[in-house]
């Protein structure tokens, strides 16, 4: 009975997993700053590994480094430029992933949350 | 009046006070942050000036070379014949000798000592709490500011008299640095009471539609790669940008790989306020100018936060009042502790003997 249960819930994550390819949007708030940064992304999972890309909109894409998937948390990176930005996301459902960001420039580190829903009809 | 003006004062210094002092001595610091960040760098911040500069695709090569298979994310030309071209990778900025391609090194991406003394200016290096703490303490200083110039007002000492450590030593001290400071100091904790409460401001004036510059070509996306097609070379992109803005010279170069353009920025040197707000973005398959972002387009609230800013970091006026800026931070230190002398021999004396 446990062992079907456990079987259950692998097979749940990893359906949950899979469901991150699409297109998401949602914003991030840096910690100490006062106002939301908006996020778009395109993503691609195959097996474990993760990739496609991100902005602010979807005019403005970069693409995705160093993408990985390990149940139902998500692993990345996007250079824009000066800044880097590590994405490490847990998927809530099958249309919502929050989680934690960490920028960093030369000089400096900063931390943010992340929150994304699903784009729908895209 | 006068006595409920100074001890508004005594308690607002003694609240506001320690977070004043932090405020003015991370600000004297970060009035030099790039010179700064240069000394603490120097293996890989100087260059010695040569003959011809290579071009930006021979630079790329160079850096090919030392990081195979690495794609460019963005070009940032020398500003200063002395001064490196960097060129950025995923990995952190790397410094390239544009006279002979020499690798100078890379800078990681990560905290340092003037990131953690930016964090302490901008949030006492303590997220919402210590940002919010630091704009409150701002408007203490704004109010120490006013108050201190009615107390000193009827006599008016702007010489230090009186034996080292006397009584009249800290209170002259503090009446002829307080008022020699006034000026700077009130310019600085103004622009950084702005700063701090931008966005509140520009929910009162309304915000601009597009809080850098503004559009004067409507932007377009850029073509999709045809067959058979080479996207233009950055050199090229730069020298399409520079038809568009002949007398403004280009310090930074965004790849399309990254963004989906080649965004070219432009400076026109001798403009103090927003000189640098101007961008170019080009089409990498056909090299048409798909949108152009010019500082002369921009609107007062614009102009008007950049001056605020320039005048807050001390820019304004170039080195001259970044050395004003930066003495200036050091002063409050000087007023605080001639502040406590003089709070603790007052309450001293109020003591029954």
């Amino acid at each position: 009975m446990k062992k079907g249960i456990a079987a259950f819930v692998l097979i749940a994550l990893s359906a949950l997993a899979a469901d991150l390819t699409g297109n998401w949007s949602g914003s991030f708030t840096v910690e100490g700053g006062d106002h939301d940064v908006p996020q778009r992304f395109t993503l691609r999972r195959q097996g474990k590994s993760l990739s496609g890309s991100g902005g602010p909109d979807a005019g403005e894409q970069y693409p995705i480094e160093n993408g990985s998937v390990e149940g139902n948390e998500a692993t990345f990176q996007i250079t824009t430029g000066e800044w880097k930005f590590t994405y490490h996301l847990r998927q809530l459902s099958a249309d919502r992933l929050a989680g934690d960001l960490k920028l960093e420039s030369v000089n400096d580190s900063r931390t943010a949350k992340v929150s994304l829903t699903r784009v729908q009809g895209d | 009046m006068r006595r409920l003006v100074l001890n508004l004062h005594l308690a607002i210094a003694l609240l506001a006070g320690a977070f004043i002092v932090v405020l003015g001595a991370t600000g004297s610091i970060l009035a030099f942050e790039p010179q700064l960040d240069r000394l603490l760098h120097r293996d890989v911040s100087y260059v010695k000036p040569g003959v011809r500069v290579l071009s930006l695709v021979e630079i790329g090569d160079a850096v090919a070379r030392k990081y195979p298979g690495e794609p460019v994310v963005a070009y940032l030309r020398s500003d200063a014949a002395d001064l490196p071209n960097r060129v950025i990778l995923s990995r952190g900025i790397v410094s390239v000798n544009q006279y002979t391609g020499e690798i100078l090194g890379v800078r990681t991406r990560g905290q340092t000592f003037l990131g953690v003394v930016r964090a302490l200016h901008v949030r006492l290096a303590a997220g919402e709490a210590g940002r919010l703490v630091l704009k409150w303490a701002a408007d203490g200083l704004l109010f120490l500011l006013i108050s201190g110039l009615y107390l000193w007002w009827p006599a008016k000492r702007m010489r230090i008299r009186g034996s080292m450590g006397s009584p009249k030593f800290w209170f002259d001290l503090h009446s002829a640095v307080g008022i020699f400071s006034f000026l700077p100091l009130l310019a600085l904790a103004a622009s950084g009471t702005i700063l701090a409460f931008e966005d509140q401001l520009a929910s009162v004036l309304g915000k601009p539609p597009d809080s850098h510059s503004v559009q004067v070509k409507p932007p377009q996306v850029g073509s999709a790669p045809r067959p058979n097609a080479t996207e233009i070379t950055p050199d090229e992109a730069v020298a399409i940008a520079r038809r568009e803005l002949p007398d403004a010279l280009p310090y930074r170069v965004q790849m399309p790989g990254y963004g989906g353009l080649y965004v070219i920025a432009l400076e026109y040197m001798d403009h103090r306020i927003a000189g640098d707000r101007n961008s170019v973005s080009i089409d990498p398959w056909s090299g048409r100018i798909v949108a152009a972002k010019l500082a002369a387009g921009l609107g007062f609230q614009q102009r008007f936060m950049t001056a605020n800013q320039a005048i807050h970091t001390g820019s304004i006026l170039g080195t001259a009042s970044r050395i004003a800026a930066a003495l200036t931070g050091l002063l409050v230190p000087v007023q605080a502790v001639s502040g406590v002398v003089l709070w603790l021999r007052r309450r001293r004396t109020w003591q029954p003997t």
